[in-house]
């Protein structure tokens, strides 16, 4: 027996010395045979969309989450989605691991286990001119803008206590939701400071030059490590333990440093002078005419034709229904209307991505696709207000028409279909198509469940380029191009009503 | 008849006792009597005294909640096939209840195409033959809002006698047109009249009814008050009640 036994631990020692990953050192979320990572790419150099391709996710965790897939040999797969919802969507299954540049802190830790991969630090920037300072109390009174969704803010808050409780003025705190707009805060002059990661600013460094420099370097514990985190399952983070030492020992992490310019030896690189025009035409116009505009437009158009669609199919008989004399239906009806016309669109998506897979877990899995939460959710939120416009619609048409329909023997479906809704349709169709343009833009919402519509993508541009104005006006060219064509076909139809104008009556005539 | 004997099955519409209520509402109260083929009644009463109820009960349109009706022998309740009761009994009403979004000629063939399955070349000759007849073929291909009242109305008779009906109501058919448009109207009716539908009408139009009426009936309050022959009830009514309602109209003629 004890001869068995040394035999395998030989064994065993011998597979992991020749590089071979035994599949007793595989954390158990592997065991579909693939690694799937929850990440946030508008964080460059760590994650973004590195080009006009949407599906081209690049950066040091990308390339650091290939590299352990390699490691496991298993298959690597990516989910893109915004940073409020990496952490839901970790505890909700969606992913095995969250690699997105996000740090390692204690608060986190209690609810995830988070592996160390890459030395980071907090530092403030200012605009090129300003002068290095020594503590936050420099900072006093003035503003400091900050990424939303992260826990800055707390930490300054605490600061700011103990800034106060010295008779000086609190840091102005200022939060955007994307690393990109902070930074644009500064280069306007609206923000005087903003606090970020220093790995970030030296990929910046390339787009920003000499137009902001750090001045100061805090020492702040929680915000010096950039860690991997998982749920709290079994041995799996001992196992990702093991693979990331692994992967240090073997260069690849130092490699993947220099690739990215994120080591220490990046640290002065800031400082190089570039100059920027006020508007970069031919990026305007390659961003206007590439595939992932075109793509996110064509997102944006197919999701809101598709939830109307299916808002119209759901209001028809909910209208007829609270049409009708009272009945049980009534209250519950009317609760639905309520309810979704009341609460805010944003709230609701969030809460079908990010809220329902806790209640019930088959909407962890990967078929619950953003396409069709952002489908649901506003399929269902239009559906509310296109029952009151087809009730108005209804109740627009002459009772009459009922009476002539039954007197002539037709049945209350052929009246309903055959001499009600065509009638109903010219009332409800300029309010329909007017919902149906706003229903256009408020798709714009889902980029928060990472719908890869049209302000999706032009956001991720902006993350990787800094060219606010370009892609900002290429989408508001495609917006605006779609609009306009709904508008002019809503024209177009009121035209073809002729049976409602004394003048058009004749036009059969000719 | 009486109110206790059978209903008739030779009649065109029989009816015993028949009553209707609209909540504690008595709209109609206990109406008994029996109608032939090809008669021609004319139904006359103050407002509300039910006239519109009485004959919107004979198509269904308003089911009545007692009694007997008995159409063509058959009786009529909640088992009846509404699309046979009302492919025999049309109906004409005061506000001519055109569907606005077809043309004059759709107007006429979309409840034979939808109820009687047949053919649209064979509705479409059959209604332009009704719309010849009512004098306003030229009209045909023309929506709704395009004709004056008179026209509208003359489509709402052509579009009833497509179903090919044995009966017709005409509730009120003058009530919302001009002088010039009442003589059209009532002319169609009378040529009607001659080919022998039978035909109940609710109006307030003496001369029309004097003229066409076989029989007159005098509603009041849900009752059936008088039933006579027009030169009778006009020049020696029986009962109370019409002589005043006679009266009242020549005071405001």
């Amino acid at each position: 027996m004890p001869r068995l036994f040394l035999l395998c631990l030989v064994a065993i020692l011998g597979l992991a010395a020749s590089g071979v990953v035994r599949a007793a050192d595989r954390p158990g979320f592997l065991r579909d045979g693939t690694l799937t990572v929850c990440t946030n790419p508008t964080l460059p150099p760590m994650t973004f969309i590195n080009g006009n391709d949407l599906s081209a996710l690049d950066g040091f965790d990308i390339d650091l989450a290939r590299a352990l897939a390699r490691y496991w040999h298993v298959a690597a797969r990516f989910e893109t989605m915004d940073f409020a919802g990496m952490f839901p969507s970790l505890a909700a299954g969606r992913c095995d691991l969250v690699i997105s540049g996000v740090l390692k802190q204690r608060a986190r830790e209690k609810l995830f286990d988070a592996v160390p991969y890459l030395e980071s630090s907090p530092v403030v920037v200012s605009n090129g001119s300003a002068k290095p300072v020594t503590s936050f109390d420099a900072l006093a009174g003035q503003t400091l803008a900050m990424q939303s969704g992260t826990s800055y803010a707390a930490r300054i808050e605490t600061i700011n206590k103990d800034l106060v409780a010295r008779n000086l003025p609190p840091i102005v705190i200022q939060q955007y939701p994307s690393e990109d707009q902070v930074v644009q805060q500064v280069l306007l002059g609206r923000t005087r400071n903003f606090l970020s990661q220093d790995v970030e600013l030296f990929y910046r460094s390339a787009q920003l030059g000499d137009r902001v420099r750090v001045i100061f370097t805090p020492r702040m514990p929680d915000y010096e490590e950039l860690a991997i985190y998982l749920r709290k399952e079994g041995q799996e983070r001992a196992a990702l333990t093991r693979a990331i030492d692994a992967l240090r020992r073997d260069g690849t992490l130092e490699r993947l440093e220099h690739k990215w310019n994120v080591g220490a030896s990046a640290r002065n690189a800031l400082g190089v002078t570039t100059s920027r025009r006020r508007f970069d035409m031919p990026v305007f116009l390659s961003a206007l005419f590439s595939r992932a505009f075109l793509k996110g437009a064509l997102m944006t158009l197919v999701i809101a034709l598709a939830s109307h669609a299916m808002a119209i199919l759901i209001s028809l008989p909910i209208a007829l229904k609270l049409n009708a004399p009272r009945s049980l239906w009534h209250p519950f009806l009317s609760l639905y209307v309520g309810v979704f016309r009341g609460a805010p669109t944003l709230l609701q998506l969030l809460f079908i991505w990010n809220a329902l897979p806790q209640f019930f877990p088959i909407f962890h899995e990967s078929w619950f696709s953003p396409f069709l939460a952002t489908w649901i959710c506003l399929s269902i939120n239009e559906s509310a207000y296109q029952v009151e416009i087809n009730r108005a619609a209804l109740r627009a048409i002459d009772p009459g028409q009922m009476a002539g329909g039954e007197a002539l023997g037709m049945t209350t479906g052929q009246i309903y279909r055959h001499v009600i809704f065509p009638q109903a349709l010219r009332v409800a169709l300029p309010p329909t198509i007017n919902e149906f343009i706003s229903l256009l833009k408020t798709t714009s919402l889902a980029s928060v469940i990472s719908l890869q519509e049209l302000l999706f993508v032009t956001q991720t541009q902006v993350a990787r380029s800094f060219q606010f104005t370009e892609y900002y006006a290429a989408a508001l060219v495609y917006y605006l191009a779609m609009v306009f064509v709904f508008l002019h076909i809503q024209k177009h139809i009121e035209k073809r009503f002729v049976w409602a104008s004394r003048n058009g009556g004749g036009a059969h005539d000719a | 008849m009486t109110p206790n004997s059978p209903p008739d099955p030779q009649a065109a519409i029989s009816i015993r006792k028949m009553s209707k209520f609209y909540g504690d509402f008595l709209a109609l109260d206990r109406i008994s009597i029996d109608i032939a083929r090809g008669e021609k009644i004319v139904v006359l009463g103050p407002s509300g005294s039910g006239k519109s109820t009485f004959i919107r009960t004979l198509n269904r349109i308003e089911p009545h909640d007692s009694g007997v009706l008995m159409i063509d022998g058959a009786i009529v309740d909640e088992t009846t096939g509404l699309t046979e009761l009302r492919g025999a009994v049309g109906m004409v009403f005061q506000n001519y209840n055109l569907f606005p979004h077809l043309t004059v000629l759709e107007n006429c063939t979309l409840a034979p195409r939808l109820v009687r399955r047949a053919h649209r070349e064979a509705t479409e000759a059959l209604a332009r033959q009704y719309l010849a007849q009512v004098g306003i073929l030229e009209q045909a291909e023309k929506f709704p809002i395009a004709l004056s009242g008179g026209q509208q109305q003359r489509v709402a008779i052509a579009r009833a006698l497509c179903m090919a009906p044995d009966v017709i109501l005409f509730d009120e058919p003058t009530a919302a047109l001009d002088p010039e448009a009442i003589k059209d109207v009532i002319g169609i009716i009378d040529t009607l009249a001659e080919r022998g539908i039978t035909i109940i009408c609710v109006t307030h139009e003496m001369g029309f009814a004097r003229h066409i009426a076989d029989r007159v009936l005098f509603m009041d309050r849900g009752c059936l008050i008088e039933t006579a022959p027009p030169d009778r009830f006009f020049t020696a009514p029986g009962t109370e009640r019409a002589k005043q309602f006679l009266a009242q109209l020549i005071h405001h003629e």
